[in-house]
């Protein structure tokens, strides 16, 4: 049995794992991430997947589901679902629904609510993201601007998991975007909670990018290159 | 005393395990778990957003819904909701998401014996497709005494069906930790002497019981480390057996 804690990191745990013994270590700060929790004097495991660690002293559980569990600063693809006097009540994939002040966005006052139907599609940043209460969202960035948030309209939109968007968001750019990006012209919005919205000029554009993704979840980089040349081989 | 099984098992051998995650599309968690023949499908949604109305709204709530292959729903299912329910309880951290509801349905594929303990395997790698924060994993075992005073594991429904009692037995999975040996205290003995859950059907004696529980426990070594490797990188269906 080691003693380290690095023995830990980037290895497969599962719920229970004792990972980290806080009397062993010297007088450090150490901030938890996702899937990880803290009891007295050990850190255990919540959920499974694999021991991150980033320095200086950041450590969590990287997994890949359906579902999504609301963080602030996070960008996310929310559909309506109802309207408050005040709020939006919008469908972020989490546990409970997310409120939207109706005064979230650029130059927003009670005179120009914006009016958003049932099922509009939403790019939003995660505001407020509290255990316990209703995450909230705002369209507008920090400093107040719009940048790009709002409603998303014409386009296709799919649900993924939350594996898929963090690999689709990572930098340098995704293999598969790339690739597409090379051939063809289209735009494309991700969110973290495991939702994507793309669009383009033409319907076949849409599909064959909408589908690519889909099936890259569990192809490797090169793999991915390989897949995005058959199919613009196909088309073209 | 020697009893021969009739698949020639030894009485400590356990069937070929086989364990499949995200196997429904729409389920936000699912596994489907087979010991033998015994197959078990589970799924799970969750966690959803209210709570039902005599629930504590402090915490999260588990709902079981217990399918059987054929026939109406009776005590015996409402029976095995209750067990489950109870179970899955005490394995998930209720506290994390309160006021919510995660929904739980286990649909019987085929019956061949210990049933119950298939179905708390497959509710358990069901919620941890799903991503529900757990205390630690659950393993889960049948144990049976026969007339001659032999003791065996994990019975087929014939075997089952011949025995004078049985006991199904949940325990915590055996974990990974950064902690020396010799600091066991409290934490560590719970570990290694707990037990999660315990059904019981006919009569035993007590050092029976006991003597039960012994031989369960040295055997969930191997079901933890058959969950473990399970629970590696999964990309959809993705079967492993072991014997």
């Amino acid at each position: 049995m080691e003693n380290k804690p690095s023995s830990f990191v980037d290895r497969q745990v599962v719920p229970g794992d004792v990972v980290l013994d806080l009397s062993k270590m010297s007088n450090q700060t150490i901030k938890i991430g996702g899937g990880l929790r803290q009891e007295s004097d050990f850190i255990t495991v919540m959920k499974a997947g694999k021991l991150r660690f980033s320095k200086p002293n950041k450590y969590w559980v990287e997994s890949s589901q359906k579902r999504y569990v609301p963080r602030v600063d996070d960008t996310v693809l929310g559909i309506v679902v109802d309207t408050k006097a005040d709020n939006f009540l919008v469908d972020i994939k989490g546990p409970a629904l997310a409120f939207l002040p109706v005064l979230a966005f650029e130059g927003g006052t009670r005179r120009n609510r914006p009016k958003f139907e049932q099922g509009t599609l939403l790019y939003a940043r995660v505001a407020k993201a509290n255990p316990g209460t209703n995450p909230e969202l705002s369209c507008t960035d920090a400093s107040g601007k719009a940048a790009e948030f709002g409603p998303l309209k014409d386009g296709y939109s799919f649900e993924c998991s939350t594996g898929l968007s963090r690999m689709l968001l990572s930098s340098p750019t995704c293999p598969v975007l790339e690739e597409f990006g090379k051939k063809l012209s289209f735009e494309i919005a991700v969110g973290l909670n495991g939702r994507v919205w793309v669009n383009a000029a033409s319907p076949s554009t849409i599909i064959v990018v909408s589908n690519a993704i889909m099936k890259s979840e569990s192809l490797s980089g090169v793999q991915q290159r390989i897949m995005v040349q058959k199919l613009l081989d196909r088309i073209q | 005393m020697e009893i021969d099984r009739a698949d020639g098992r030894s009485p400590n051998q356990l069937r070929p395990l086989s364990c499949s995650r995200g196997v429904l599309n729409r389920a936000h968690g699912s596994a489907s778990w087979a010991q033998g023949n015994t197959q078990v499908l589970a799924a799970v949604y969750g966690p959803k957003a209210g709570t039902k109305k005599n629930e504590d709204p402090e915490k999260a709530s588990v709902e079981v819904i217990w399918k059987p292959k054929t026939g109406q729903i009776g005590k015996q299912e409402k029976e095995f909701e209750m067990v489950l329910k109870r179970t899955l309880q005490s394995i998930c951290i209720l506290t994390i998401h309160p006021n919510t509801t995660t929904s739980v349905i286990v649909q019987v594929v085929h019956d061949d014996g210990a049933l119950l303990p298939c179905a708390i395997n497959a509710s358990c790698a069901a919620l941890v497709d799903a991503g529900i924060p757990l205390k630690h994993l659950a393993v889960a075992i049948c144990c049976c005494l026969a007339e001659s005073g032999l003791v065996m594991l994990d019975p087929t429904k014939l075997e089952e069906e011949k025995m004078k009692a049985f006991v199904y037995m949940v325990l915590p999975n055996s974990i990974l930790s950064v902690l020396p040996e010799e600091s066991s205290s409290v934490k560590g003995e719970q570990m290694d002497h707990g037990l999660i859950t315990s059904v019981t059907h006919g009569v035993m004696s007590v050092d029976d019981y006991l003597h039960c529980l012994e031989r369960g426990r040295a055997a969930t070594s191997k079901m933890s480390d058959f969950l473990r490797r399970n629970l590696q990188p999964r990309l959809s269906s993705d079967s492993s057996m072991a014997g």
